[in-house]
């Protein structure tokens, strides 16, 4: 049975506090849930992003999600098209 | 005064095209800092790698898209480009505009920006080129409350939806290209605005198979108008354009004299299936050959017409070459009803399933066509719930192979190991 929105927001939280990389795609979060269809995944993220829990990171072509505290400064990276 | 010297820049005012580095330097008279983008390219031709950092967190407040953060790795040097991120805005169905809202977005830009656009840009939108963060919100704040003008799509997200100028001024529109665009814009704006994929999607709409927003070779779902039935032939017109009365393709290539207007060699001969001939001074078709290319309409559009029975045929897969070689979309679906009355409820559906299969089965950064690929085409139809057709078949086959599935064979592929066993000693 798939997670209720809330369990799915904490699992997703887990996750981008352990992962070994700060940034995950959205595909990384799918884990966290396989019973929860990919669109409600990926809805739950986009609540902690309005929420200030997650935040998003766009090299202009993708787009990944970091946990706030683990990205320090605003700046860009290289080698990420 | 040059702040910056650019010898290898200057070389490219030389030649006889417009050069961007003339309106730069043009730009920089009243943005100085535009001197610093042609400083810090200068030096890229020198080092021969760029010096723009990739990337980061800009956004507005409630939107994971329409800004693309680029920051230049050498701030010092080049302050001018220490913050110079790119704003998406979402351009009108079919970019109509006044001058006077035209006008109106300049100074919004002028007044937060450099200044610098591009008109438009690959994805359709409007490229404002250039600001920094803290002008980020401020300027979200005043186009979207006073110019009523929103944001487009970035990162993985859908990009902003276009099409082309459609049944508000072209007559073989073979449906509502502009409604369908904004229909689908307003429905998914969740989409738009906020990341939805394993990577970008776009989708375009033409009108006819000419294809004048290029959906075809940019659009991961081009939805591209036909029609089921005949093409509407106007004999007695067909015969002025024999005569040369009417010019060939609306007068469009008279800047020469191209000699006679000859059906034979112009239309008959071009037709890429082979369906047209004279008889009896009559143009025939053979309209179940016909692929509806659109050629022999546009050499003689006084004569022929698309048919009534309209619709759209649905490719899927195009991309640019990236990450793999750069591909057209495919053929899936050869006619589809597309129609507000409805709500476009057959492309929504259509649409949903794709999203749905490859947001499960998409690797990180994989366009849907690339997708496609790896799985193959009897794959993805198989998903689709459609039944192969002649059309989806690219070339004859040259893999000797046949696979069958287990539900095609009697039985199926389940054995008794036991009763297996009995004649056959392990
Ligand atoms: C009545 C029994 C068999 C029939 C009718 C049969 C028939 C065939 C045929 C038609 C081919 C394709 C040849 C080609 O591509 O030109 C083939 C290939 C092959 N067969 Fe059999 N086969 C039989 C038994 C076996 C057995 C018992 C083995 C192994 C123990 C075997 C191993 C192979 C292998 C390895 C190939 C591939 C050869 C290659 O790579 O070109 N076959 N067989
Ligand atoms: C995990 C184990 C194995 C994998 C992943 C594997 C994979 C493959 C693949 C991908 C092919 C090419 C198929 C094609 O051309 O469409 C192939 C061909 C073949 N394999 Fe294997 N294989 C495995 C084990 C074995 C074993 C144990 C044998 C023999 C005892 C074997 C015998 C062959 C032969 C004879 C061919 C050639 C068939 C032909 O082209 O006619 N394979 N295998
Ligand atoms: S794609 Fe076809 S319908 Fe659309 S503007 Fe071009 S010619 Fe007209
Ligand atoms: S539309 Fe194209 S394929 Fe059809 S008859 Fe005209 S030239 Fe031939």
């Amino acid at each position: 049975m798939a997670l209720s929105i809330e369990d799915l927001k904490l699992a997703i939280l887990e996750k981008a506090t352990k992962s070994p990389k700060p940034q995950l795609y959205i595909k990384d979060f799918y884990e966290c849930d396989v019973d929860s269809k990919p669109r409600v995944v990926k809805n739950a993220a986009n609540d902690l992003v309005k929420e200030g829990k997650l935040m998003f990171w766009s090299s202009g072509s993708t787009t990944m999600y970091a946990l706030k505290s683990r990205i320090k400064n605003e700046e860009g990276a290289e080698g990420v098209n | 005064m040059a702040k910056h010297e650019t010898p290898l820049l200057d070389q490219l005012e030389s030649g006889p095209w417009p050069s961007f580095v003339t309106d730069m330097k043009h730009q920089a008279e009243t943005k100085p800092e535009v001197w610093d983008i042609l400083g810090q390219l200068e030096l890229s031709y020198t080092d021969r790698i760029s010096h723009w950092k990739h990337g980061g967190i800009v956004g507005v407040f409630g939107y994971g898209g329409g800004i693309v953060g680029r920051y230049s790795d050498l701030p010092k040097r080049f302050p001018g480009v220490e913050h110079f991120h790119t704003v998406r805005v979402a351009q009108p169905s079919s970019k109509y505009y006044s001058t006077k809202h035209l006008r109106a977005l300049m100074d919004l830009w002028e007044k937060y920006g450099s200044g610098m656009t591009n008109f438009h840009g690959s994805t359709g939108d409007i490229i404002l080129l250039g600001t920094r963060t803290e002008n980020l919100e401020p300027l979200f704040w005043d186009m979207t409350h006073d110019l009523n003008q929103d944001l487009g799509g970035s990162g993985s997200n859908l990009r902003t939806p276009a099409n082309c100028i459609g049944q508000s001024r072209c007559e073989w529109s073979c449906y509502d290209t502009e409604e369908c665009c904004y229909f689908l814009t307003m429905k998914y704006q969740d989409e738009i605005h906020r990341p939805a994929f394993p990577y970008k999607f776009k989708f375009k709409f033409s009108g006819c198979a000419n294809d004048c927003v290029a959906a075809i070779a940019r659009s991961d779902i081009a939805v591209i108008g036909t029609w089921r039935d005949n093409i509407r032939i106007d004999q007695a017109a067909v015969k002025e354009y024999i005569a040369g009365n009417y010019p060939a393709n609306g007068g469009a290539h008279s800047g020469r004299d191209w000699g006679k207007f000859d059906i034979q060699k112009e239309v008959i001969g071009l037709c890429p299936t082979e369906c047209m001939w004279m008889e009896g001074g009559q143009l025939k078709i053979d309209d179940k050959e016909c692929t509806r290319c659109m050629h022999c309409i546009n050499v003689m559009p006084r004569a022929l017409r698309p048919g009534v029975d309209t619709g759209a045929t649905i490719c899927v897969g195009a991309k640019a070459p990236i990450l793999d070689g750069a591909q057209f979309a495919t053929l899936i679906v050869p006619f589809m009803k597309v129609s507000k009355d409805n709500d476009f409820e057959e492309l929504v559906n259509f649409i949903e399933t794709v999203w749905d299969w490859w947001m499960e089965v998409g690797k990180n950064r994989e366009r849907v066509g690339e997708t496609m690929q790896r799985v193959g085409l009897p794959t993805f139809i198989k998903v689709m719930g459609i039944e192969p057709i002649p059309q989806h078949v690219k070339e004859p086959r040259s893999n000797p192979y046949v696979f069958w599935q287990d539900e095609e064979v009697p039985g199926g592929f389940e054995r008794d190991v036991v009763e297996f066993r009995k004649k056959h000693a392990a």
